[in-house]
């Protein structure tokens, strides 16, 4: 096989975005189908097939080497595996989509300004209340890794879906770990983004898979599209 | 027979003498008490599965939990003696994720001095099975929460460095955060009571409960604690001491008379856990042993001694100790001795490969 698969996310703002970008580098995705079609191609380079994808998914099949490039979130990368960072290859950050994996905790605490803290009452939440802190996400992994970096490991996670912000007033944790671009949310929830508390600075990349099949064939293939697109050409 | 199987044969006549009830608990365990005990560092290596009510489960991570809980819902208190072979399930980042553990776990011994002798005999034994003479790591515990005891420092700051020992990044963290002297420009602090007012308005205006989580009250006192501590140093010297004391790394004996100098430097009483230490050396014989003042498990059940084995790959082989808190920790209600370890079977074979 010498084709090369680009997976491009397959709705919304960040589809629109993906596409101008390519359009702003000379190529043009078109998806043939329609809104509903998951199938795609790039005028003049045949090679190339587009698939439309959610882009939790785009992360995931990168890291398992079944698509080849593709755009995405940096975060989605640390949070599909741990291994994610090292199975990819980020070509190029596209200056769009960006956002920050915060930790936040209550404006009330007025005594938790940053992780440092967090590490003396997370150490004796359990023994005061007969459980341990409850932390908010659906960054399970980045979340972890932060934490243990920390020296944080009492704790425990719960997985939220949506609305994170509001699981402390609802009860089901004590502080959370979200995604924020201007923080606004979080504040109207009465949420404190901690000093140290941006775990990571995400935006949509161009991200090419180290997992996948590639012939040197492929690879030539492969290098001299990043190379038009202005993206590193090593991966 | 082949090799591999005459080694494992042994081994599992060695699990067989200990003298103890041989354990076998379930492999599908409950997961909440692993994310209870050991947090979510650990509960990320679980292999987790959920059943049609939503209840958590995993796969056997390993045997000291299960044979402990069971040893407490039978009733705690008769000394008792478990030992086990068999497959646990962790994700690692290399190998398969089920592979064999060997251990022993000697709970409420009346001499934990003894108890922890066997548990180094066993897992010695264990290595040579598989011609492994190691090094061994020892770490103090007990050494470290006698010194910190001791040492000169305003009281909320013991706890604090405690509970980051065995991180030696997030300890170094605090202890450098230590040495900056602030010039806290002495701002009058709100009393207590008016704290707790403003606290709780804001909890009440953020919707959330007075009493599910941190109250009103506790978040003032540790606010109040925070300003009392910022003026209140840890004196240079102790910061010297504990800097001094936690780069302590090398051969065992040589370590302990740098520790016994350094606590007649300042005039600390180290001399019991100590002599704890030295009295287990006699029983380790020619084997390499060396001491390493800042290595702990991250797991605040751990007490007294602690002890790493490795072979010529550098990979942990046996690790264990002495872990008097655990008992509690899982509901028994007054503390109980206890040591332990694990070995590691399939590196244990890859030591006999390499």
């Amino acid at each position: 096989m010498t084709g090369i698969t680009l997976a491009v996310p397959s709705k919304g703002r960040l589809e629109e975005l993906t596409r101008d970008w390519f359009a702003q580098n000379g190529l043009t995705i078109t998806r043939p189908g329609g809104a509903r079609s998951y199938l795609g191609a790039i005028d003049g380079l045949p090679d190339v097939t587009v698939r439309f994808y959610p882009a939790s998914e785009i992360a995931r099949e990168l890291i398992r080497g079944n698509i080849d490039f593709g755009i995405t979130g940096r975060d989605l990368i640390h949070e599909t595996s741990e291994t994610g960072p090292a199975s990819v290859s980020i070509a190029k950050p596209l200056g769009f989509g960006k956002a920050d994996c915060v930790v936040a905790v209550p404006d009330s605490w007025i005594d938790v300004t940053h992780m440092h803290d967090l590490a003396d009452v997370a150490s004796d939440f359990r023994s005061r209340h007969g459980r341990w802190m409850r932390i908010a996400t659906k960054y399970i992994n980045i979340t972890r890794q932060y934490f243990a970096q920390a020296g944080i490991a009492e704790y425990r996670t719960v997985e939220s879906l949506g609305a994170t912000e509001a699981a402390p007033a609802s009860g089901v944790a004590d502080i959370v770990v979200d995604i924020t671009t201007t923080g606004s949310t979080l504040a109207a929830n009465g949420l404190r983004v901690l000093e140290d508390g941006v775990m990571l600075q995400s935006e949509a990349c161009l991200i090419v898979s180290r997992t996948a099949d590639w012939s040197d064939e492929r690879r030539a293939i492969m290098s001299a599209l990043l190379q038009k697109l202005g993206a590193s050409s090593e991966f | 027979m082949s090799g591999a199987a005459v080694r494992r044969a042994q081994l599992e006549s060695l699990v067989e003498a200990q003298g103890a009830c041989r354990a076998s608990p379930p492999l599908l365990l409950s997961a909440d008490a692993y994310f209870d005990l050991a947090g979510e560092e650990f509960g990320r290596r679980l292999l987790l599965t959920t059943d049609t009510t939503g209840a958590e489960h995993c796969l056997r991570p390993d045997f000291t939990l299960p044979i402990v809980q069971s040893y407490i819902a039978d009733g705690v208190g008769e000394p008792a003696a478990f030992s086990y072979l068999g497959p646990i399930f962790r994700q690692r980042e290399t190998g398969p994720a089920e592979f064999d553990q060997a251990g022993i776990e000697l709970l409420a011994q009346t001499d934990g001095d003894v108890a922890l002798d066997q548990v180094l005999t066993f897992a010695r034994a264990a290595l040579s099975i598989f011609g492994v003479a190691p090094t061994i790591r020892l770490g103090g515990v007990g050494l470290f929460e006698a010194l910190l005891v001791q040492a000169d420092m305003p009281d909320p700051w013991r706890s604090r460095i405690r509970q980051r020992f065995g991180h030696t990044e997030a300890l170094n963290r605090l202890l450098a955060r230590l040495a900056v002297t602030h010039d806290t420009d002495h701002v009058s602090q709100p009393s207590r009571d008016a704290l707790v007012e403003d606290i709780t308005e804001q909890m009440v205006a953020a919707g959330l409960s007075l009493s599910e989580g941190r109250t009103p009250g506790e978040i003032a006192d540790r606010y109040l604690e925070k300003a009392m501590l910022n003026d209140s140093h840890v004196p240079a010297a102790t910061l010297k001491l504990l800097n001094d004391y936690l780069a302590i790394s090398g051969p065992v004996l040589q370590s302990l008379t740098r520790i016994e100098a350094l606590a007649a430097e300042h005039k600390l009483m180290l001399g019991a856990p100590i002599r704890a230490i030295r009295r287990h050396l006699d029983g380790l014989g020619e084997a390499r042993v060396t001491f390493d003042a800042s290595f702990s498990p991250r797991l605040d059940y751990y007490t007294g001694i602690v002890f790493e084995m490795t072979g010529a790959n550098d990979e942990i082989l046996a690790s264990g100790g002495q872990y008097d808190r655990l008992l509690e920790r899982l509901g028994a209600t007054a503390p109980i001795a206890a040591s332990g370890c694990a070995v590691w079977v399939d590196r244990l074979e890859s030591e006999v490969r390499a």
